[in-house]
């Protein structure tokens, strides 16, 4: 810590970005400074994203400002914060597959040239190798981007943001992709860039990556910054628990229930590259939670058990017998089904009615000769409405006007029309207001007193932990440990998800 | 800004990614089709007389010259993500203009000029309907193809023109050797490299092209881009025109019907990508000369013209599945 | 939230109604400047001519609404009509020749609805290219001839009336009222409009969107089949350059009615008054004397012009 008074590079006062109705984040400051590394961390739906993208310019926020060098600026667009200076490399490649690393480096810039007038490729390709080789690599800067690795793609992003003269690079999950030495390559560099007076905003779930390579940590907690200070400030649980907050106890609901035999039992399923060698046993009345961090398979194993992703090796047993599921129509069949992780792109259609939604995947119980009986259909779809506490519109209404919280509850209705025995939900709560989110625990807790087998799939400890009777936890495709109701806690969960190993007696 | 040379990384072994030259160059897009065309030469030269002469070749060649202009073109549309359909009706307007105004005034620069002219400007109006409009450019050119003929037949009907020497001095006869024709399409093909390396308008069509979202974000002009392109296939159809008048000495309403499908052949043989973001200037030239091949082949093999039709249309199927295939094939899985 | 809901069922009901009263406005001024077209007798004898269109609309009407395209409608009439006349000439008995020419459109329909599929290209670009085969098979069997001289027997599909109606106006509104059923009232025209929207949810809620895609050019194409056949009836002669263009107007017809070319809307009776409107202005401008060439200008400017209102529309709605 320095005792000059230093000035930061950039920095966010007072930001606060609203959706509509919906508040992403609010009353956010955050001070940037030259050659430090800042770790955003949250869970899900914090607000970290929304933040960044206020920063770099993605969004303009509804309140509050960004500066840089003390000046106030107004973004309009990310070219904006380009000419200031601030980039960001998002999680998903960027890039433009088919051109040369040096033609998507300079994509969108002043491109030098010659005393002719035409662009001077010589020195665009001898700048471009040299960024690369201080990125420590050495590759032919005329082939196309797609005949790269992914971890490579990574770097040229960042060599890309560095020839746009980045004073502040945000970095959103940059390892999500990575194995373990393309990772420890990547830290290395962002301290490189450090030294060289970089600001970089980390924004990762990986919390021995922060304690690696970060300098200072942000916690954003529903859209809050909760806790600014230096690294030497937390260790991993009480990083946890910042994130994570107090867990109110009246939110969830879990009502003791009964457990029955073994529904689902998976023995070494494995699809590379997203998982492999997973095997589980899931009960009648039970709630299997899923717990992990991004890249780390769950949704790709939920895709395998319900048909959409085929499997290479292992075996599935549903109430006993050996099946295979090839199609979603197996898995139906087998009484499985699957709340999926987007509500928005894959689950619900947004134009349809309320009602259109929750009989979709049903439709052959109100059809005859391929007819289907609206009064059949009209009736039960105001059922599930009403049981399912959807509120604000009729049911012939579209959809999409509904909040995140009653389309959510759309989405759980519709899932559960065919009245399945093996439901598992992806991140069912994920957007969804406070008084939604507990309507939907009420419905997972019945579920399972009813006698279904439900699997959990969830980046939200609190709920998490809340609501399992058992928690498995995934890392990198594997399954790395399954912990009972005693077993319990923030920090152990959080630990294996990342990678650490447990740390007891944590405050 | 740098890293300076004391940089930590140097220390972390890395893996060479480095790909081996032979898989960078056999993924150009132009490469299968270059093969393509050597062994298709080879190959119909064996089985046909006739065919491997200089003479035989070398009117293979003009055949191309015409479709290459403006393949040329509507390679760049493509490029871009879009698609124009409308050029044979649009060759046969520009036609129109360029051979009623060298009825007029006579020469043949002037009726260049009003050809261009004439190309560029539904050329603009394709742009704008497809870009500004937000109609699809499938349907704004499809439209286009046929109100561009209707106009054509209505204004030309059962006329025939017949071009005075001096105003086919853009299809017909040699300078230094080489024929004019040939020279024409080798200068664009020149020209067209120059701006695809050097112009900022064509980096950014390829691009947005390849990626539209990561375009946006980098804040390409994509509507004015794409604009551009379409101006440019107009003013190539004005241009392929003057040369096809040159060539054929005769205006009728009824030319270039179909012409549209040779090109689209020709890009899309050459190794241009339908969905737009890959391929090169090479692309529809080669294309273009693979097309002159084959149907040339067809010719001399006494294959009646009506089954021109139903070669074409399996090029154009045969290439974009075998696109279809090469994709998922040299991706990595990213 | 509720009132959004009503304003897009006004919308909806706003459009057929702007498109019925367009359509009376259309005859009526036809009526006025062409004397003697207003003829009962006449304007339905002008159904004759576009029953074929209308059939094939109808299936363009599901293809347009999952966000597809087929431009080989044209070219697969003329090589349904061409197997019609060559087999029969060939010697099959005509009742077969006719089978024989419905199943090349299916078979055409399925060809398209394969090759989408299994090789994931875009519909544009496969019916481009069976555009031009189809048309270039056709060519190549009829070597430029026609066939004619078929038993007057067989112009019973193209050429009688029951009561006042043409016989094929009659079988176009069947399969209006067919098609209106499977679009709005099945579990099939569900589908439909859920691949249209939101293919991976469709997928995610168990749909088999290989099969409704599938299903749909083949559809689309067993509706050119019976096209083909009402069109070689009706004009008693097989020939290779059928339908030339008839894309177009299908797609106009479409288009007109309201679909949206990006998919997900589109109603039957939307398409109907595509039909209607797009046929009567054909017809008017026979009537009127005027060259077929300006019919080629009026299709392309509706086809354009329908693609740009609904553009228009839809940022309005939003």
């Amino acid at each position: 810590m320095s005792l000059v008074e230093r000035r930061p590079v950039c920095a966010l006062r007072n930001v606060s970005k609203r959706f509509g109705s919906i508040s992403a984040c609010q009353d956010i400051s955050i001070e940037l400074f030259a050659g430090e590394a800042v770790a955003l961390a949250g869970e899900n739906g914090a607000g970290k994203s929304t933040t960044a993208k206020c920063l770099y310019g993605f969004h303009s926020p509804t309140t509050g400002h960004v500066e840089v060098d003390g000046r106030e600026m107004t973004f309009r667009s990310p070219r904006d914060g380009e000419a200031a200076g601030i980039v960001m490399i998002p999680q998903e490649l960027d890039l433009f597959p088919e051109l040369s690393i040096v033609e998507n480096m300079f994509m969108g810039q002043q491109r030098p040239r010659t005393r002719f007038g035409t662009f001077d490729w010589r020195a665009m390709k001898k700048t471009a190798r040299e960024i690369l080789a201080r990125l420590g690599l050495r590759l032919d800067v005329s082939q196309p981007v797609h005949l790269l690795s992914a971890a490579n793609c990574k770097l040229i992003e960042i060599a890309r943001a560095l020839n746009r003269n980045a004073r502040v690079i945000i970095m959103d999950e940059p390892t999500a992709a990575l194995t373990d030495r393309e990772v420890r390559r990547l830290l290395s560099i962002v301290r490189d860039l450090k030294k060289n007076g970089v600001a970089i905003v980390y924004i990762t779930h990986r919390l021995d990556e922060i304690f690696d390579v970060c300098d200072r940590i942000v916690v954003l907690r529903d859209g809050s910054l909760v806790d600014d200070g230096p690294v030497s400030d937390f260790t991993e649980g009480s990083l946890v628990k910042k994130m994570v907050g107090r867990p109110l106890e009246s939110l969830f609901t879990h009502s003791p229930h009964p457990i029955g035999d073994v529904a689902l039992e998976v023995v070494g399923l494995t699809s590379e590259p997203a998982f492999r060698d997973i095997s589980f046993q899931v009960r009648k009345g039970e709630i299997l939670g899923i717990s992990g961090l991004i890249g780390a398979g769950r949704s790709e194993l939920a895709n395998a058990l319900f048909g959409l992703r085929a499997y290479a090796a292992g075996t599935i047993a549903v109430n006993e017998r050996r099946v295979r599921i090839n199609s979603v129509a197996d898995a139906f069949r087998l009484g499985i089904a699957y709340l999926p992780e987007e509500r928005r792109s894959q689950g619900l259609i947004l134009p349809f009615s309320i009602q259109h939604n929750i009989t979709l995947a049903s439709l052959k119980r109100f059809t005859r000769l391929g007819i289907v009986s609206e009064r059949g259909e009209a009736d039960f779809a105001r059922k599930a409405a009403t049981d399912f506490t959807v509120s604000g519109a009729r049911i012939d209404a579209a959809v999409s006007v509904l909040s995140g919280g009653n389309q959510q509850k759309v989405l759980i209705a519709k899932t559960l029309a065919r009245n399945p025995e093996i439901i598992i939900l992806d991140e069912p709560t994920r957007g969804v207001d406070v008084g939604a989110k507990s309507e939907i625990y009420r419905i997972i807790d019945d579920l399972a007193r009813r006698g279904c087998a439900v699997i959990l799939i969830s980046s939200e400890l609190n709920e998490v932990l809340a609501m399992s009777d058992r928690i498995l936890v995934m890392r990198e495709g594997v399954a790395v440990r399954t912990f009972e109701r005693s077993e319990f806690s923030p920090e152990a969960i959080g630990a294996a998800a990342a990678g650490q190993k447990v740390l007891s007696n944590v405050a | 800004m740098s890293l300076d040379a004391g940089s930590e990384t140097r220390t972390v072994d890395f893996a060479a990614d480095d790909v081996p030259q032979w898989r960078s160059i056999l993924s150009w897009p132009a490469a299968p089709s270059i093969i393509f065309l050597v062994v298709a030469t080879l190959g119909v030269g064996m089985v046909t007389d006739g065919f491997l002469t200089i003479a035989n070749l070398r009117s293979i060649l003009e055949q191309a010259v015409l479709i290459s202009i403006v393949a040329l073109a509507v390679n760049q549309v493509i490029l871009s993500g879009e698609i124009d359909v409308s050029t044979g009706s649009l060759l046969a307007v520009c036609a129109f203009v360029f051979g009623n105004t060298a009825n007029v005034v006579g020469g043949a620069w002037l009726p260049l000029l009003a050809a261009l002219a004439a190309g560029g400007t539904v050329g603009l109006l394709n742009g704008f309907l497809s870009t500004y409009g937000r109609v699809p450019s499938i349907i704004t050119t499809l439209g286009m193809l046929f109100i561009l003929r209707g106009a054509v037949l209505l204004g030309g009907g059962a006329q025939v023109l017949n071009m005075a020497p001096e105003s086919r001095i853009f299809g017909q006869g040699m300078i230094a050797g080489i024929p004019v024709t040939i020279l024409i399409a080798a200068c664009l093909f020149l020209v067209m490299e120059i701006v695809s390396r050097h112009i900022i308008w064509a980096r950014n069509a390829i691009a947005i092209g390849g990626n539209e979202s990561a375009a946006r974000t980098l804040g390409l002009p994509i509507r004015k881009t794409r604009l551009i392109a379409f101006v440019l296939s107009g003013l190539c159809c004005g241009l392929a025109a003057a040369v096809f008048l040159g060539q054929i000495g005769q205006l009728q309403a009824t030319a270039a019907t179909g012409f549209e499908l040779k090109v689209i052949a020709a890009v899309v043989l050459g190794g241009t990508s339908i969905r737009g973001g890959k391929g090169s200037n090479v692309s529809p030239v080669v294309g273009a000369v693979l097309v002159g091949v084959i149907l040339n082949a067809m010719t001399l093999n006494r294959v009646p013209g009506t089954y021109e039709l139903l070669v074409l249309g399996s090029l154009i199927l045969g290439a974009v599945s075998f696109e279809g295939v090469r994709q998922k094939l040299l991706t990595r899985g990213h | 939230m509720n009132a959004r809901s009503l304003s897009m069922d006004r919308f909806r009901v706003n459009r057929s109604m702007v498109l019925a009263l367009i359509f009376i406005i259309q005859i009526a001024v036809t009526s006025l400047l062409v004397p003697g077209y207003f003829d009962i007798r006449g304007l339905l004898d002008a159904t004759r001519s576009f029953s074929e269109a209308g059939l094939i609309a109808l299936g363009m009407t599901l293809v347009i609404i999952t966000g597809g395209i087929d431009l080989s409608v044209g070219a697969l009439l003329a090589l349904v009509s061409v197997t019609i006349g060559f087999s029969y000439q060939a010697g099959l008995p005509l009742w077969a020749a006719s089978l024989a020419g419905v199943g090349v459109g299916t078979l055409g329909g399925l060809f398209n609805g394969a090759f989408i599929t299994y090789f994931r290209l875009h519909p544009l670009v496969v019916t481009l290219g069976t555009f031009a085969l189809f048309r270039g098979i056709a060519y190549a069997v009829s070597d430029a001839n026609a066939v004619s001289g078929f038993p007057d027997w067989f112009s019973l599909f193209g050429q009688t009336t029951l009561g006042w109606f043409p016989l094929q106006f009659l079988f176009l509104c069947l399969f209006v009222v067919i098609f209106w059923v499977v679009l709005s009232r099945s579990a099939f025209g569900r589908y439909v409009y859920a691949v249209g929207h939101n293919e991976v949810a469709a997928r995610f809620a168990g749909i088999s969107t290989n099969s409704v895609l599938l299903a749909v050019y083949t559809l689309n194409g067993f509706l050119v089949g019976l096209a083909g056949l009402i069109y070689t009836s009706r004009i008693a002669s097989a020939r290779g350059n059928a339908g030339l263009g008839l894309e177009l107007t299908v797609i106009a017809m479409v288009v007109l009615g309201g679909t949206k070319i990006t998919g997900g809307s589109g109603t039957i009776v939307g398409t109907m008054m595509g039909i209607l409107i797009l046929s009567y202005l054909q017809d008017g401008l026979t009537f009127a004397g005027v060259r077929a060439d300006w019919g080629l200008i009026f299709i392309g400017v509706f086809l354009i012009l329908g693609v740009f209102v609904n553009e228009v529309f839809r940022e309005r709605s939003r």
